[in-house]
């Protein structure tokens, strides 16, 4: 594969990697949040497939399977499974206005391109708008949890959050080693059961929502 | 020898956690805790040696030079100490019901698993190892913070993991970005992220974005840092843990997150020169160090006042690393090595007073001096220490923070630093007092304290008063040398 389509490619990707960050960012129903998530994820792995074949790096086609598996059908089956036990009583109901959410998206996704356009020769390392996109995605997916009160919400918009992280790390020349790729996301795997549990048990315990807990004060 | 002394040290308390899940006698297990925690102390002690005497070492992604080795040390150090404490915490804690005996073997696992990833983090030649780590921390003492399993302690332990992996996202970004930085300047994928080929080619690195990489890590492990604006979990999760806990989370772990800072601000003043991570670093610690002390004087519940605590002395080594120079640096590694040691003895104190008068409101600990000598003489050492006074520790390093300031002509932020330390001394020895002398309520358990937490107290007591009154000679050479590699 050309490098030039390689770089369109990626583009392409980018474009739809944002376009999931908005629905989860709009959509007011955790179902389509998780299953928003899930298509990011395999957006994602789509990506590094296209770089595997572009730089001929085996590495890369693991991590498009290890992405595949885990992120994009493990955490969100895992989510559902949160999701389906605890009975979801009541969707998102944002702290901050939908619409005003949008704005400052729309602000940060414009800010993330700035930022980018300022470096110099460096940017030559990273394929196409990868650098800028993965800016944006690791802001949204804070903004999404800092404008959800429920934990399954607010874990949404970590993977998301992570799937930025990702996608600019695949695309820096040569891709992250292996080794570290892994270890990283089995931290992502071990992260979320850890919260799932959480979950379950305050859900147990109190039947109150975890991140909506707030007797602990200064 | 000494490079697998880089692979034991982590291994020793992850071999340990998991032959702890096979054992079900209490004594059986604090035994095995003991040994594994002696065990961790002697070979970081052997460690600090080999690197002193004979330079740095590396190994694969694994990599120890003196930067590394004082943080290794402060943390063999803690958890020997709170193994020693720990020995006659428990059985007082498995008779209040605080820890059920079944749990016990998780408890272990947990903490032995949280401490093989704090000495991962701190021997991480590779920056990408190096965030693995630090997220297998935030994994480990999240379960430990909601251990209890209150909703309190759950509440806190959510805020806490929630808060730290957004954080350290960051922190991973960051790394990222320099690591694009690396592989523009130079080839090869796995050297690009090794911190010391990084840091010989620093000077070739793209200034711009290993700028945006350091903004990016200081918010992500200034998160884990505790560093205000970003400390909110920070009292909840401190305070909730169980109090061995909380001196490890508070007197090492901060301290491995800052170790990441720090390696990051080595490479961004060779890319960048001192000015841009200097002054954002001083910027955070002044922050830190204002936005805590409201929070101290109008403190109630005892170990969230130590939390806040920790917000302050972070701050403080954040300040003295942006004052920078040879003093400034020196100041900020020693005060780690002392604030470490003296709030892990403070949380000591904590956990046995709460355990005695079953209350951390501190308006109702009253006379701790009359039920438990020793440990109410700790508080009142501690409580001197924390606020700055000799001959306790971190009066050295605060001093030093302020020479270093006052040299860089940073007359406002000392000005600043120096009225909140005032201000937090006054409040401080009102809190401690307060809960030292009086006479003590009926309903508090008189009965004299076992001996282990006593000789753990003791421990740490003997190292505040030794550093605040003379620097080893080892640990002065040390430091120095830690200085000059940080200084780059």
């Amino acid at each position: 594969m050309s490098s030039p389509l390689a770089t369109a490619l990626i583009d392409y990707l980018g474009a739809l990697l944002l376009f999931t960050m908005i629905v989860i960012l709009g959509s007011s129903q955790l179902y389509r949040t998780i299953y928003a998530v899930a298509a990011q994820s395999a957006f994602l792995a789509a990506a590094a497939a296209v770089l595997a074949i572009a730089t001929r790096n085996l590495d890369l086609w693991v991590i498009a399977g290890i992405t595949i598996v885990v992120k994009a059908v493990l955490l969100p089956w895992l989510l559902i499974g949160v999701v389906r036990r605890i009975g979801v009583k009541r969707e998102i109901e944002p702290v901050v206005p939908t619409l005003l959410t949008l704005a400052i998206a729309a602000g940060t996704v414009v800010l993330s391109f700035q930022l980018a356009a300022s470096l110099g020769a460096v940017r030559q390392t990273v394929t196409g708008n990868a650098l800028p996109v993965g800016v944006a995605l690791t802001l949204l997916g804070v903004l999404v949890m800092a404008s959800r009160k429920t934990a399954l919400a607010q874990m949404v918009g970590l993977f998301a959050c992570e799937n930025g992280i990702f996608f600019t790390a695949i695309a820096v020349s040569q891709g992250m080693p292996l080794i570290i790729e892994i270890g990283v996301l089995l931290d992502v795997v071990l992260g979320a059961l850890v919260m799932g549990i959480f979950v379950l048990r305050v859900r147990s315990s109190v039947d109150a929502d975890i991140a909506d807990l707030s007797r602990l004060r200064a | 020898m000494e490079a697998s002394l880089l692979w034991l040290l982590p291994a020793v308390p992850a071999l340990t956690a998991l032959t702890v899940l096979a054992v079900r006698s209490p004594r059986r297990l604090a035994v095995i805790d003991l040994m594994a925690s002696l065990a961790v102390f002697l070979l970081a002690l052997r460690l600090g040696w080999s690197v002193v005497q004979h330079g740095p070492v590396r190994s694969g992604l694994l990599g120890a030079d003196a930067v590394s080795v004082v943080f290794v040390l402060l943390v063999g150090l803690l958890v020997a100490a709170v193994s020693v404490y720990t020995l006659g915490w428990m059985p007082r804690e498995l008779a209040h019901r605080g820890i059920r005996e079944s749990r016990l073997r998780l408890y272990y696992a947990l903490v032995h698993g949280f401490v093989a990833t704090m000495l991962l983090t701190v021997l991480s030649d590779n920056l990408g190892l190096l965030w693995i780590a630090m997220e297998g921390t935030t994994i480990t003492s999240a379960v430990l913070v909601g251990f209890h399993g209150h909703r309190y302690g759950l509440e806190a332990a959510w805020k806490y993991i929630i808060v730290t992996t957004i954080g350290i996202s960051f922190g991973l970004f960051g790394t990222i970005l320099v690591y694009a930085a690396a592989a523009h300047a130079q080839g090869g994928a796995l050297r690009a992220l090794s911190y010391q080929a990084i840091a010989a080619v620093a000077s070739q690195l793209d200034p711009g974005i290993v700028r945006i990489g350091f903004i990016f890590v200081l918010i992500g492990y200034g998160t884990k840092v505790g560093l205000a604006p970003m400390h909110m979990w920070l009292p909840d999760a401190h305070s909730q843990a169980p109090s061995p806990v909380s001196a490890l989370l508070s007197g090492a772990l901060i301290k491995c997150a800052l170790f990441g800072i720090i390696r990051f601000h080595t490479i961004a003043r060779g890319a960048c020169g001192p000015e841009p991570s200097g002054t954002l670093l001083l910027a955070f610690g002044l922050v830190s160090v204002v936005v805590a002390t409201p929070f101290i004087l109008a403190q109630r519940d005892f170990k969230r006042l130590l939390g806040y605590h920790s917000v302050e002395h972070v701050g403080i080594v954040a300040l003295g690393l942006g004052f920078g120079g040879p003093v400034g640096t020196y100041a900020a590694l020693l005060h780690v090595v002392n604030h470490g040691v003296t709030k892990a003895l403070v949380f000591f104190v904590a956990g046995d007073t709460i355990s005695r008068y079953r209350t951390r409101n501190m308006h109702a600990i009253r006379g701790l001096i009359g039920i438990a000598p020793f440990a109410g003489t700790m508080l009142l050492c501690g409580a001197f220490s924390l606020a700055g006074v000799p001959p306790f520790s971190i009066f050295v390093s605060e001093l030093l923070v302020v020479r270093a300031g006052l040299g860089g002509g940073h007359y406002l932020a000392v000005g600043v630093f120096l009225l909140m330390v005032a201000v937090i001394f006054a409040g401080l020895v009102h809190h401690a007092g307060a809960m030292a002398f009086g006479a003590a309520p009926a309903g508090a358990d008189r009965s004299p304290s076992r001996l282990s937490p006593l000789v753990g107290m003791a421990l740490l007591g003997a190292v505040m008063l030794l550093l605040g009154v003379f620097i080893p000679p080892g640990l002065d050479g040390l430091l120095r040398r830690a200085t000059e590699i940080v200084l780059g």
